[in-house]
């Protein structure tokens, strides 16, 4: 209540500023969870000051503190991002500018700066998720934005800000129309230039990874492809789909390190295979990113290799399939697989001791302990199989828990995972044994990627969801080339042999949901599985393809992306002829008085009698008497009629709509009449014969 | 003088004075603001970013705004259309001072919001200029400030309604030519020579002056207009129902000559500002008097319709007539 009436109290500047202000931290809101942790303070206490100037109705700082701020943030985000280009370090860059130019209040085009910018902010957002409460949330903003734009246009008063938030809704909601057409319609083209590396992390297989990352889709339960095995089904345990190959560590983020050689000049993986190949197809869903999980080991060779249509597929050096452009489609591709293979390099080859690099100061307690373990006696001379052996002997004999939410994990995560917690997930175990093994000298990395399937077909096809997404660990043994490691399948096996999913357990809120009423619980979580279900059909696999069995549906036997532009003009077209139309229409739309007042004044012109346009029908019926004498006696007796209903006291029929059309029947018929009359007065004149009959006029 | 300005009064030209200006679609012009601009290029910037990241929600918000921004044109012209301007009468005023246009907005329709009235050759955002809201079905008045520089009978220049509601966006407008004029009366010379006594000593007309509205009671007649209400006798007008007048002599039978002449200044608009001075003074202390200007008398009288009338002849006087 208090808080209400305070905010009555406000001036209008201080209210419009902190509404403005509330808006835009809400629009920040769902990127503080992945900006580093200065930005995050930094915008909010930018946004707070900004909020005590308003509230104190005090000056706005100098250009040269906002300017120093501003290049200490940039100076910040090249620490912190190590660059200025890409999607991190521009979002991280635009929320500062965002919130410093809210410190640029000062004239109406600043404002209007921070609602474009506001706008764009909104679509960052996008690029990390595209869920249905994201997209929930940021209507909110869109529609905040917006009636603060029409709060800046509503210079009189102190209008409030519902009637503002009204109109601001009113207008999209008008606007509605025309945005699902562009939105059915618009052609879906591939990327116009470069491919995105970073683009939206919808899956687990961004080429990135941070510890903690592949949790969060593992509550994403959308099917990521499907597979189906035209010869014998391998076994659970040999399902790995090989996702990007992750390499570099800088002590918090893993990242492919393979530095940015043209697509072209890539190095050809060195991948033999053995044994008998499984031939399979694959039907992946648009998964936005720009590669192919292929079942290991895919080869590239003719007959083996997959060849998506419209994409070139390549293979890079670490054995994954690369695409040109993101996958925007779904797409369907058969290959061969050979799950016995040989790969990578058998002698050591210079590019191998990259794959020992560790950031040095992180996880002390895993060097050391690792180096120990190394430096025992019965350890000298061991291969790198009897390494890696002795590690998921140790995870297998020591209590080390799988499960999907083990907590947040501090800067030493590995050895924080290693020694004190001991829970985590195939993110954990692969980043610490990747970490163990480097410390050994072993060159040792992380794939990503899915793991396993549902377990029944549907229709032959095996389900691969996007709660499959795994990640493992690679290590070099000489001779041999790279070999496999899962150190989650030595704490959870069924994990991997029954390929039981990634599942988090139910939240605090629906486990109490679901002890108060288990059948209520259910049907909430059917209906939130059904809304997202046909938010990702209708709205995130909305696709070329999608558009095309529309155009199919209109009619069209073989549409194409013309046909789109040609139905959305066509329709776009025939929307602005009927509004201009209707323009017309309501231009010459005339009261129906104003309208008999000239015709009547038309007619009586005929008749030789020159009236105004703004005589009353009592004045016209003085000049009827004056001009045309006992002839015009009737019409004028009908003018002072017709005055009588229209400004006499309630009685004599009133002028409705209809009252009106019967006057003028009357009117006309009796105007036909005298100036047939005067035309044979004055026969003799040529001119008097050729009136047209007045009431051939609409009537 | 270059083609903008000579393209500007040429279109100026072409607006024909009216009392009353309504507002349709043959007289709005709406163009896009350059905030309009910047916004649609962001539009195209968030669609090839949309693109570009494969992103059908990024689709989908810009495809919203453009549909609000395309809305919101129409919203801005129809913001003018339907509302009818006229003036009320403008009181005249003095060369120098503010005389304030007060122009009534009627709206048949729809609440209307932000409407910006200033004059022609302002912004929108400039000092002079002036916002209102017209209610539902209502009324709105807004008041312009305009300030004759000189003496005379100003045209009403042309006058620019405007608006950028909802979004800013694009911007809304029309010129109205009001077919009203300002009347300006010649400044009053300050400090003013002492008022010229006709037929009398200084003096005595000095101590006169001093009792004003006259002491002496000389006798009674009818109430005139022009007659103080001072004048008035109350108790006498209480009984008879009429309204009646003390008569002073001096009043009667003294008034004041103000003549061309007699103000003996430089130039002819210095002397019409000391006779502007002397009729503001005479009608300050209630004293009948007559003005003659060459070719043009006016008879002896008092009170404001002489003021007025003495002024206007002050105001319109022309030597060449």
């Amino acid at each position: 209540m208090m808080v209400a009436r305070a905010w009555q109290r406000l001036p209008r500047e201080a209210r419009d500023t902190l509404f403005q202000l509330g808006v835009i931290g809400w629009t920040m809101l769902p990127h503080f969870a992945h900006l580093p942790p200065w930005c995050v303070v930094m915008a909010l206490a930018i946004l707070g000051w900004r909020g005590r100037l308003a509230l104190r109705g005090a000056p706005l700082p100098r250009r040269w503190i906002v300017g120093l701020v501003l290049a200490a943030a940039i100076a910040l985000t090249l620490w912190s991002e190590r660059t200025l280009l890409g999607r991190d370090a521009g979002v991280t860059l635009l929320v500062v500018l965002m919130a410093l130019k809210t410190l640029e209040l000062r004239a109406r085009r600043d404002a209007l700066v921070v609602f474009f910018l506001g706008f764009f902010l909104v679509l960052t957002n996008f690029l990390y998720s595209q869920s249905l409460l994201v997209a929930l949330s940021m209507l909110v903003s869109v529609w905040g934005l917006l009636t603060a734009l029409v709060l800046a246009h509503m210079p009189v008063g102190r209008p409030p800000l519902a009637q503002a938030g009204r109109l601001a809704a009113h207008a999209a909601l008008l606007g509605l129309p025309l945005m699902v057409l562009l939105f059915a319609l618009f052609p879906r083209v591939a990327p116009l230039w470069g491919v995105p590396q970073d683009a939206s992390g919808r899956t687990g297989l961004s080429g990135s990874m941070a510890l903690g990352g592949v949790a969060s889709i593992a509550n994403d339960d959308s099917i990521a492809m499907r597979v189906r095995f035209l010869g014998p089904v391998p076994a659970g345990e040999q399902l790995y789909f090989r996702g990007p190959v992750l390499s570099r560590f800088d002590g918090r983020e893993w990242t492919r390190g393979v530095p940015s050689v043209p697509f072209a000049q890539r190095p050809q993986a060195q991948l033999q295979v053995l044994g008998s190949g499984v031939p399979y197809e694959l039907t992946i869903e648009p998964s936005r990113l720009a590669l192919l999980p292929m079942l290991e080991m895919t080869p590239d060779t003719p007959g083996s290799a997959p060849e998506p249509q419209g994409l070139v597929a390549v293979q890079r050096a670490d054995a994954q399939w690369q695409t040109d452009r993101p996958l925007t489609e779904r797409l369907r591709v058969s290959a061969v697989a050979y799950p016995e293979y040989r790969h990578g390099p058998r002698v050591e080859v210079p590019g191998l001791q990259d794959l020992l690099a560790l950031p040095p100061g992180f996880n002390p307690r895993s060097l050391a302990w690792a180096h120990e373990l190394r430096d025992r006696a019965e350890n000298v001379g061991a291969s790198a199989e009897e390494l890696a052996a002795l590690l998921l002997a140790h995870v297998r004999r020591e209590e080390y828990l799988y499960t999907l939410e083990p907590g947040s994990y501090g800067r030493d995560a590995v050895d924080e995972f290693w020694f004190d917690r001991r829970l985590g997930f195939c993110e954990h175990f692969a980043a610490a044994f990747v970490v163990m093994m480097r410390a050994m000298g072993v060159p040792a990395r992380i794939v990503t990627g899915y793991q396993g399937t549902d377990p029944v077909p549907v229709d032959g096809y095996y389900v691969v969801r996007q709660s499959h997404a795994h990640a493992w660990a690679e290590y070099w043994q000489r001779g041999k080339g790279w070999v496999r490691a899962d150190p989650t399948a030595a704490v959870a096996p069924e994990r991997i042999r029954t390929s039981r999913n990634l599942q988090p357990r139910p939240g605090l809120v629906a486990g109490a949901l679901t002890t108060v009423s288990p059948a209520l619980a259910q049907q909430m979580r059917r209906f939130w599985e059904a809304m997202n279900n046909r938010w990702n059909q209708w709205v995130l696999n909305y696709s070329r393809g999608t558009q095309f069995d529309l155009l199919k549906r209109l009619g069209f036997r073989a549409p194409e992306a013309l046909d789109l532009v040609y139905v959305l003009l066509g329709l776009l077209c025939s929307a602005s002829l009927a509004a201009a139309a209707w323009a017309l229409w309501d231009r010459h739309r005339q009261d129906p008085w104003q309208r008999l007042q000239g015709r009547m004044a038309q007619a009586l012109r005929l008749l030789g009698v020159n009236v105004s346009a703004h005589d009353p029908p009592r004045t016209r019926a003085d000049l009827v008497r004056r001009k045309l004498g006992p002839r015009g006696a009737t019409l004028a007796s009908q003018l002072e009629a017709l005055d009588r209903a229209r400004y006499g006291r309630g009685q004599d029929g009133g002028t409705g709509r209809l009252a009106l059309r019967r006057w003028w029947r009357g009117f006309a018929r009796e105007a036909r009449v005298v100036h047939d009359a005067e035309s044979a007065a004055r026969s003799a004149t040529p001119r008097g014969s050729s009136g047209a009959p007045l009431g051939a006029r609409r009537g | 003088m270059g083609l903008r300005t000579r393209m500007r009064r040429w279109w100026l030209a072409r607006v024909p004075a009216s009392e009353t200006w309504t507002l349709t679609q043959r007289n709005i012009y709406i163009l896009p603001t350059r905030a309009g601009v910047v916004f649609a290029a962001t539009l195209v910037l968030m669609l090839l970013a949309s693109i570009n990241y494969q992103l059908n929600l990024g689709y989908a918000l810009s495809f919203l705004l453009a549909g609000a921004g395309l809305v919101s044109m129409h919203l801005t012209h129809g913001t003018l259309r339907g509302l009818t301007l006229h003036l009320r009468p403008t009181p005249a005023v003095f060369a120098g001072d503010a005389a304030m246009l007060e122009v009534v907005f009627v709206n048949p329709g729809r609440a209307r919001h932000g409407v910006a009235l200033h004059f022609e050759g302002l912004g929108a955002h400039d000092a002079g200029s002036v916002w209102s809201d017209v209610p539902a079905q209502g009324q709105a008045s807004a008041q312009l400030s305009i300030v004759p520089p000189q003496r005379g009978l100003h045209r009403v220049p042309v006058l620019v309604i405007e608006t950028l509601f909802p979004f800013g966006l694009f911007r809304a407008w029309s010129l109205w030519h009001p077919a009203a004029t300002v009347l300006a009366w010649p400044r009053p010379e300050t400090p003013a020579p002492p008022l010229p006594q006709a037929g009398a000593r200084a003096d005595e007309q000095a101590a006169r002056a001093a009792r004003s509205d006259g002491a002496e009671f000389d006798g009674v007649r009818a109430w005139r207009r022009g007659d103080t209400l001072r004048q008035v006798l109350w108790k006498k007008a209480a009984r008879s129902g009429e309204l009646v007048s003390r008569d002073t002599a001096g009043h009667a039978a003294r008034e004041l000559a103000l003549e061309w002449q007699a103000a003996s200044a430089a130039g002819v608009e210095q002397r019409l500002s000391r006779l502007a001075a002397w009729v503001v003074e005479a009608d300050r202390q209630g004293q009948p008097y007559r003005l003659s200007l060459p070719g043009r008398d006016l008879p002896a009288g008092r009170g404001e319709a002489q003021r007025r009338a003495a002024l206007q002849a002050l105001a319109l006087w022309d030597a060449a007539a």
